[in-house]
């Protein structure tokens, strides 16, 4: 049965990608595209005529993808928090390596924010792990979520990782990794047709991955889980519709000052 | 494949060029997109980015500075694809149809599939042209489109050795 969902996962993860449109767009008061619409770009773009740069290049975009797909499979299985996000880790090194692989100098730009944006989060997501090891006593996804709610010793990592959200799912104030009418979409600027398809579609494993984050919140009570996502969804597309992009470095700064200070006031709070 | 062409209409991603145009017709284009007439009702998105977009939106009549980025952007374009000319100026020059400075329309460059007239084409025009141009995006094929011109060296030397005749052309004196 698992298996099911890890290979419906993509699909999991376009219909949260499209209700996320149809969302933003009744924020604004628009009626917004159809709720299938992730489905539409992607078969449109099946059929397109692809033009390659060079083929690891293109080798790259799918491997991200599928590297992706894994570490979200794994979150499925319930294996260890801390695999889970070095495979991500590895699949984001995959995208920046894909970004420095052509001469586009926006798309090394992306590749430089990309990674950027690495430094900026990446510490706060083992932050947050360690703080479930702290409280729960395992790394293991299956043993955090047989623990009670864990909102009432870790409010402060939760509200560290509420900062790093926009960041991996490319929401203002935190969009600069893509910056769509800035530097044209980033690493993604020189694919096309069905390569592109792969990273479209890892864009929704992406929402799948750091929104399983906020559903261990919830611990055993599957509920409180789904209502801190969905929470959590509407207050990032709020705040998305609200605010302007950050710039690269200030990026970095608000998330090392605040949400790394947050992080570690609560671990210390945890350890005392 | 077969079974994906029905999808084209569904997901039109707009790129926008400005070829010298007043931004008249880009802010109706904008506004198009925008709140009150909502564009992305149909799937469209702006792009921005030539290697992923279906449809090319072209404003302005083709000045000399920016015809060879309108030829390159329109070979960056993958197939299928479709070129809306979106006013009078893209359309056959407009008010400034016969000046030194411009080509009259950008019909002599790149082939057209749907003109849309004023000045400034009003966003419900807009519209009504996109989803002409959608139709038309359904029948086409995969097969190469090329521009009418492309600029190669010879070419560049022939329009500079062209420009040279144009101080001649221009008489102050009469009135």
């Amino acid at each position: 049965m698992i298996w099911v969902w890890i290979l419906l996962a993509p699909l999991l993860g376009g219909l949260v990608y499209g209700g996320e449109r149809v969302l933003r767009a009744r924020m604004q008061r628009r009626q917004g595209p159809p709720f299938l619409q992730p489905f539409y770009d992607m078969f449109k773009l099946m059929d397109k005529r692809s033009l390659i740069v060079h083929a690891p290049h293109a080798l790259l975009a799918v491997g991200h993808f599928f590297l992706l797909w894994v570490s979200v499979a794994a979150i499925f299985l319930g294996w260890n928090l801390l695999y889970i996000i070095f495979l991500h880790l590895f699949a984001q090194v995959v995208l920046i390596l894909a970004g420095y692989s052509v001469r586009s100098v926006y798309s090394h730009l992306g590749a430089n924010r990309e990674l950027l944006a690495l430094v900026a989060y990446e510490p706060i997501l083992i932050l947050v792990s360690v703080g479930f090891y702290l409280v729960s006593g395992s790394f293991e996804i299956g043993r955090i979520l047989e623990g009670e709610g864990y909102l009432a010793q870790m409010p402060l990592l939760f509200a560290a990782l509420l900062i790093i959200v926009p960041i991996k799912v490319k929401k203002s104030p935190f969009d600069v990794t893509e910056a769509h009418q800035e530097i044209v979409g980033g690493v993604e600027i020189e694919y096309s047709g069905v390569f592109y398809e792969f990273l479209y579609m890892a864009r929704f494993l992406e929402y799948l991955f750091i929104y399983s984050f906020i559903f261990l919140f919830g611990g055993i009570s599957y509920g409180v889980g789904a209502v801190l996502v969905a929470a959590t969804f509407l207050l990032v597309n709020l705040v998305d519709n609200a605010t302007a992009r950050v710039r690269t470095g200030d990026m970095v700064k608000i998330v090392y000052g605040v949400a790394m200070s947050l992080a570690v006031i609560n671990i210390v709070g945890i350890l005392r | 494949m077969k079974f994906f062409t029905p999808f084209r209409k569904k997901s039109p991603w707009i790129l926008h060029y400005n070829a010298g145009s007043c931004n008249g017709c880009d802010i109706e284009i904008l506004a198009a997109l925008g709140p009150k007439f909502d564009l992305e009702r149909f799937g469209a998105i702006n792009t921005g980015n030539p290697k992923q977009s279906d449809i090319f939106l072209v404003t302005g009549p083709v000045t000399y500075r920016s015809r060879e980025r309108l030829v390159e952007l329109y070979t960056q374009i993958p197939e299928p694809k479709v070129v809306v000319a979106v006013g009078s100026c893209t359309d056959t020059g407009g008010v400034f149809r016969g000046m030194l400075n411009v080509e009259d329309g950008i019909d002599r460059y790149i082939p057209v599939d749907v003109y849309i007239p004023g000045c400034a084409a009003s966003p419900q025009l807009i519209i009504d042209g996109l989803v002409k141009a959608l139709e038309i995006l359904e029948t086409k094929s995969k097969a190469i489109e090329k521009p009418f011109k492309l600029f190669g060296a010879v070419q560049m030397i022939g329009t500079k050795l062209s420009r040279l005749n144009m101080a001649q052309r221009v008489r102050h004196d009469e009135n």
